[in-house]
């Protein structure tokens, strides 16, 4: 190699060689960038021809021997085929896709189709430079494009036809392969046809939910307002506001409820403004059995909240502050709510719980997720929410329970007011606040009615102005009453509620469950299973 | 050794750089032409105020163009052929070699860093080989040509095409079909059947060289003639006779 010294410029002469009798053939494997694929941080990599199109260019065969054949038959086939001018092109293997695995089983798969026409017109040749400096230059066989094959599930060319139709509907893209998954699931090893699964869709998504979710003995409508917020899925933070207005809307009438939780479901997007009459009005008139009937769907609507709004920031917090009183949770509360929604289970837990900081941090958490939901004045009261939570987790309820409350304030005033009628509240001590709070704040996360922390703030003002105790009416679940009733006999939580029934101590289920969460803890009475229910009972 | 399908990855872990390089047909055709050790030209590479500048220069020997045709073309190849690099942006491309003989190995050679294109120094040699090449192109692959005497050399009468003189003979020599006995041409139907199924009246005729009527009847005692779903219509065996799944050592003879 001479080097010549230049001016400006300086260079240096390679010798090129081509060399003759490689046994090697030289291909190209291309790989798109937006893949990031690199090639150093494989461990290790197989590569086959890709067979599968041997059959095409083979002929059919039709048996073989004896049985089945035809004197002659081939060559009357070849025959015909003459006759016909059929040309059946003949499998080349060259010619065939690479299947590459990378990384073994676990890795990505890649597949190379040969890119035609490359060596027509100009040679590509690869240029290596060799030990000895000289350049070596191979001529390139093939060119081949890998793509990488998808190991997600997708959608058969059925189900994309029927996606497709509803694209302007769903809003939530999500559900689409959740509902699949969930149709897989229920369908098991055999095939439905496509209507059926379509016409069970909802079904089986219901059903589907239906195990995660308990069925309340007195909540129906939570398990249709689970389905929903469960079909709605996860994403669309903005569907799952609207459902839960649809949800909280429907109120007594389940099948209504449901049906505009669906519609919700299907509409668009709403802005902000969209809401914020409707909210003023709901919040008036449900007071009263939005916490009857809205609670659980609240709750359940907050079970699916955690999920589906994971990926909203701000829900984040707010299913963090769940989680967290979920890992804190207690046993006993869960127990309580054994049959109950995993949502109420927390939410008892929270509720009945010990600490304020759990329970309230639970409720404000819930209650807020749920103001979100339903209306999308979130960061505000969410943080006002919030902040009462971690307030209360203190002890004390300062600061932005003013900015809650003023948010909902006209919601939670007509809240209130209900509220203040129904029950007088016997606050006591902080298990009562909390309650109490819990109560309020499960009524307002159902959306609507919050109430209006009064005075300061969520604390036990609230509770005097009524919400939370259960008071008055014919039977008062209170302590005294549960402590009879264990006495007598083992009773199981389901039983007691049904004692305390919601007509008669005016207090709505959810109120009742977390009040009666409390007496028990504070009864701490015995248990025992009888045929595998977990029964209370005290003895005196 | 490694097992088929296996790649050996050599190359991408040490992240080999290599240079993919178009080249034109005529040069890569007289590479092809290159003695010894496969000494084509050579390659300078400078790096002019700061921009690198690449050119091949290729080897005196190998510039004689060949032609199609008879006439030597005259034509020389140029020698200087700048390249043109450009970025690999876009697409992430390896190499990989199979080896063909015998032992089937993929190996990944290494990565492509730089992409060039190789073109000819525009010269008067190449114009003229430029020339050559678009009047080889432009020769169109049919001719029609006009012929001086109608061609009689194909068709010509013949007092008897030797196609049917062999036919005859060979009638005569075969004479008519003989019956012959019953049990023989069972025979020859059973072992006949062995090997397939289903049979044209006109294979079996071929292959028991009987006269169609008595083969008829005799198929007609152990053979069901079906019009099966193909068109034509074919004879096999009675089920009681057929005993494909287990074999065909089965004995498939009637008492007569």
């Amino acid at each position: 190699m001479a080097s010549l010294g230049g001016s400006s410029s300086s260079s240096t002469e390679y010798i090129v060689r081509v060399p003759k009798n490689t046994s090697k053939k030289y291909s190209i494997m291309a790989f798109n960038s937006g893949d990031k694929v690199n090639c150093s941080s494989w461990t290790q990599a197989r590569m086959e021809r890709d067979m599968s199109n041997r059959r095409m260019y083979g002929v059919e065969e039709t048996e073989e021997g004896a049985a089945g054949s035809e004197f002659g038959k081939k060559q009357r086939e070849e025959a015909r085929r003459k006759k016909f001018g059929i040309v059946t092109r003949e499998f080349k293997v060259e010619d065939q896709p690479w299947i590459l695995k990378v990384n073994g089983k676990a890795g990505k798969r890649f597949k190379g189709t040969k890119k035609g026409g490359i060596t027509e017109n100009a040679s590509y040749y690869i240029f290596t430079q060799c030990p000895d400096g000289a350049f070596e230059a191979f001529p390139v066989n093939g060119w081949y494009n890998f793509v990488p094959q998808a190991k997600h599930r997708t959608l058969t060319a059925e189900e994309a036809e029927e996606e497709w139709g509803r694209r302007n509907k769903v809003v939530n893209h999500f559900s689409i392969m959740l509902q699949r998954r969930l149709r897989e699931q229920e369908r098991g090893p055999d095939d439905d046809d496509e209507e059926g699964e379509k016409g069970g869709k909802k079904k089986k998504k219901k059903g589907g939910r239906g195990g995660d979710l308990r069925i309340h003995d007195l909540e129906d409508d939570l398990e249709l307002s689970s389905d929903e917020s469960d079909s709605s899925g996860g994403e669309d933070g903005d569907s799952k506001p609207k459902k839960k207005e649809g949800d909280v809307k429907g109120k007594v009438k389940k099948k209504k409820k449901k049906k505009r939780g669906s519609d919700s479901e299907a509409n668009e997007d709403s802005d902000d403004g969209d809401f914020e009459g409707l909210e003023v009005d709901y919040m008036s008139d449900e007071s009263s059995s939005e916490e009857e009937v809205g609670e659980e769907k609240a709750k359940s609507n907050k079970e699916a909240v955690p999920k589906g709004i994971d990926e909203a920031s701000e829900s984040e917090e707010e299913s963090e502050e769940e989680k967290q009183n979920e890992e804190e949770g207690k046993e006993e509360e869960e127990e309580e709510e054994g049959k109950k929604t995993p949502v109420q289970t927390k939410k008892k837990r929270d509720s009945s719980g010990e600490s304020d900081t759990s329970e309230d941090s639970d409720i404000d958490g819930e209650a807020a997720s749920a103001l979100f939901m339903v209306k999308k004045r979130t960061p505000p009261k969410r943080g006002g929410g919030r902040g009462s939570g971690g307030s209360s987790r203190t002890g004390s309820r300062p600061g932005t329970p003013s900015i809650d409350s003023a948010s909902t304030s006209n919601t939670l005033r007509a809240a209130a007011s209900k509220l203040e009628q129904g029950k007088r509240q016997v606050v006591g001590g902080s298990s009562e606040s909390p309650a109490a709070k819990r109560l309020k704040m499960e009524s307002s996360s159902t959306a609507v009615t919050t109430q209006s922390p009064a005075p300061s703030g969520k604390s036990t003002p609230q509770p005097p102005s009524g919400k939370s105790t259960p008071s008055s009416s014919d039977v008062q679940l209170t302590e005294e009453a549960v402590r009879r009733y264990l006495i007598r006999k083992p009773m199981t939580t389901k039983d007691l509620l049904k004692k305390f029934q919601t007509k008669r101590t005016g207090l709505s289920s959810e109120q009742t469950v977390n009040v009666l969460a409390q007496i028990l803890k504070r009864l701490n009475p015995e248990r025992k299973n009888v045929n595998d229910k977990m029964h209370f009972y005290l003895t005196e | 050794m490694s097992e088929k399908g296996e790649v050996d990855l050599t190359g991408a872990k040490q992240n080999t750089g290599v240079w993919l390089v178009k080249v034109p047909k005529y040069l890569s055709q007289q590479w092809a032409k290159a003695s010894g050790r496969g000494e084509v030209g050579k390659l300078r590479i400078g790096k002019n105020q700061g921009k690198a500048e690449v050119e091949f220069t290729l080897n005196e020997d190998l510039t004689m163009i060949d032609s199609l045709g008879d006439k030597p073309s005259g034509v020389q190849a140029p020698r200087d052929h700048p390249f043109t690099m450009q970025t690999v942006g876009g697409q992430t491309l390896a190499v990989f070699t199979e080896t063909q003989s015998g032992k089937e190995q993929i190996s990944l050679e290494g990565l492509v860093v730089q992409r060039a294109e190789c073109r000819p120094a525009v010269s008067e040699n190449y114009m003229k080989l430029k020339r050559l090449q678009i009047e080889e192109l432009s020769k169109p692959v049919r001719l029609s040509q006009q012929l001086e005497k109608a061609v009689t050399t194909n068709y010509k009468p013949v007092a008897n095409h030797s196609y049917n003189l062999e036919y005859d003979r060979k009638k005569k020599e075969e004479g008519k079909r003989a019956r012959v006995d019953k049990q023989q041409v069972l025979d020859m139907l059973f072992s006949a059947f062995e090997k397939h199924q289903y049979y044209n009246i006109k294979d079996l005729v071929d292959i028991t060289k009987q006269p169609v009527s008595y083969l008829k009847e005799i198929l007609r005692d152990i053979g069901i003639y079906n019009v099966k779903g193909t068109h034509k219509n074919t004879w096999e065996l009675k089920p009681e006779y057929r005993h494909y799944q287990g074999g065909e050592e089965e004995e498939k003879e009637t008492d007569d």
